[in-house]
């Protein structure tokens, strides 16, 4: 809890904060600009709204706003001499691991609900009929739990790789094979957080392997998965970190 | 005498380079123990191994009466205080944040962080964000922060780099107040002038090797000073001693380099069965500076 309460303190004036407001706005804006010079309208009203913002947000740039998010909050430990520091004090490296990873679910957690906010007053705005279908909120959870493994995963590649860019790079690059493997319509892209974390985003949208029906089988496969791949990756973290070296 | 921290031989090899090479640290407890050498010779690589940041390749570190490993580590770590290479601190942040930040990662109390804040006299700087700082500011932070735990045992390295000489001198006076309070203080520094007045303990690392380690006294006891002969006939008195070994002339005098007591008994000897008058036998006034260069360029005693 004390290294979770150290973590927050550093999150003030933060460069994290514009990503989680500007990156759901981008997405929600591109979304009706999309739309507008396509000339194809949202013919199914709240389900094609929400199809262009999140199911595309989540191919990759949600992925890419993770790790941007990670090597943020990540970047002013690689700097000066705050490794030593953290790595010299009595807080267990678990803990540390642990705590970085919180924030960056948190945050990513904050940027779902703007973009879950932002989806919704777009669709007022334009006058789309009816309300916002309830079971979305059910699918942001979703997404909120489905993204806890890829902010552990991008979280710990910040940690280890020490570069700004680098870490991103793999999410772009992890985004692109998931999607590839998801479109051939292999289940095993959910074993990658980017996989899961993309499935998890196309719940209910009849898009890739969803069927448009969102049953119980796949939000306890989606829990399950990501329980279990965030337990694995911030062990296997936590073990890389305690057995390597500080640069010399 | 009881040691704070030892070590057996410790090794840290990257490849076919040995950057310490067997190096048997003695450190007394309450002592200020000043770690000397070149630039490169290894001292950064010893104290993160005294810190386990960096795991040895060989050999073992004992602190505070246990050994320090990757297991033990995080154990340990909270009873000392350290700051490597650069000062730490986030630089987005206030002085006062990133004490807060350390007040809370360790569950100190409010009394504590003052107590260290005081102690680096940055009181008046906690305000300003720490990007906004000086080097010597952000020294001082970086040790208020290592200080607040009050920890048993100070590593620092080279805190004094960057800073002025009246920095300097106060990160002197700081370590010898924290010595009275009774933490050991374990400093690094290329130069000896920073902690000669400081250290009461000495350790002089050239090329990964440990080449000397003890008190002052005896650091001088080890070096033997020149010996100055003045005479009558200083030019004869040359030639009569160049037998012996190597003299220089030096005004009304000459110089033999670092001879044993025998040796000076020698060669008054030589000069008086020559007929040279012998006015004076005197050893060299030496600075620790000297003992030092002669030690690191020599590669040892």
């Amino acid at each position: 809890m004390n290294a979770l309460l150290a973590e927050l303190i550093k999150l003030k004036r933060s460069l994290s904060w514009p990503v989680v407001v500007l990156l759901p706005l981008a997405l929600v804006v591109s979304a009706v600009v999309n739309t507008l010079v396509s000339g194809q309208p949202l013919e199914d009203g709240w389900a094609t709204l929400w199809l262009r913002s999140l199911v595309f947000g989540g191919l990759f740039p949600l992925a890419l706003g993770v790790g941007t998010l990670a090597s943020l909050v990540w970047r002013v430990e690689h700097r000066g001499n705050n490794w030593n520091v953290l790595m010299s004090g009595p807080t267990p490296t678990w803990r540390i691991v642990v705590a970085k990873g919180i924030v960056v679910a948190g945050l990513s957690a904050a940027m779902q609900v703007l973009l879950h906010l932002a989806v919704l007053v777009m669709g007022e705005v334009l006058g789309l009929p009816g309300g916002m279908p309830v079971a979305y909120l059910g699918i942001s959870a979703l997404i909120m739990i489905a993204c806890v493994p890829l902010a552990v995963l991008q979280s710990g590649l910040s940690m280890v790789l020490r570069s700004f860019a680098a870490p991103i790079a793999v999410a772009l690059v992890g985004s692109g094979i998931s999607i590839m493997l998801l479109m051939a319509g292999l289940d095993a892209a959910l074993v990658s957080p980017y996989g899961l974390f993309s499935r998890t985003t196309q719940l209910g949208t009849g898009t890739f392997l969803d069927d448009g029906s969102t049953s119980a089988i796949d939000v306890v496969m989606i829990l399950s998965l990501s329980v279990g791949l965030t337990a694995g990756l911030l062990a296997a973290t936590t073990w890389f970190i305690n057995r390597r070296d500080t640069h010399a | 005498m009881s040691y704070i921290v030892t070590t057996e031989n410790l090794t840290k090899r990257y490849r076919d380079r040995t950057v310490v090479d067997g190096v048997d640290l003695r450190v007394p407890t309450g002592c200020v123990y000043g770690f000397l050498g070149p630039n490169g010779a290894g001292k950064s690589t010893t104290l993160k191994m005294v810190l386990s940041l960096i795991r040895p390749t060989s050999g073992a570190v004992q602190v505070l009466g246990q050994p320090m490993t990757r297991q033990t580590r995080r154990d340990l770590l909270g009873r000392i205080g350290s700051l490597i290479e650069a000062p730490p601190g986030y630089a987005h942040l206030t002085g006062a944040e990133n004490m807060r930040l350390v007040q809370r990662l360790l569950g100190l109390e409010d009394a504590q962080v003052e107590h260290a804040v005081r102690t680096v006299r940055m009181n008046d700087q906690m305000d300003k964000k720490v990007g906004h700082y000086s080097l010597g500011m952000k020294q001082r932070l970086g040790i208020a922060m290592a200080l607040a735990r009050r920890p048993e045992l100070l590593v620092l390295d080279e805190p004094s780099n960057g800073l002025d000489p009246a920095g300097i001198e106060e990160m002197r006076e700081l370590l010898r107040g924290l010595a009275e309070d009774g933490v050991t203080v374990m400093v690094s520094s290329h130069l000896l002038g920073e902690i000669d007045k400081t250290a009461t303990v000495l350790g002089i690392l050239s090329g990964g090797r440990m080449i000397f380690q003890g008190t002052r006294d005896e650091l001088f006891a080890a070096s033997t000073p020149d010996v100055l002969l003045d005479c009558s006939a200083p030019e004869r008195a040359q030639a009569v001693l160049s037998r012996i070994g190597p003299a220089t002339l030096e005004g009304s005098a000459v110089r033999l380099a670092g001879p044993g007591n025998r040796a000076v008994a020698g060669a008054v000897a030589a000069l008086v069965g020559d007929g040279i008058g012998v006015h004076g036998v005197r050893r060299d006034e030496q600075t620790l500076e000297d003992v030092f260069a002669e030690l690191t360029s020599g590669g040892g005693l």
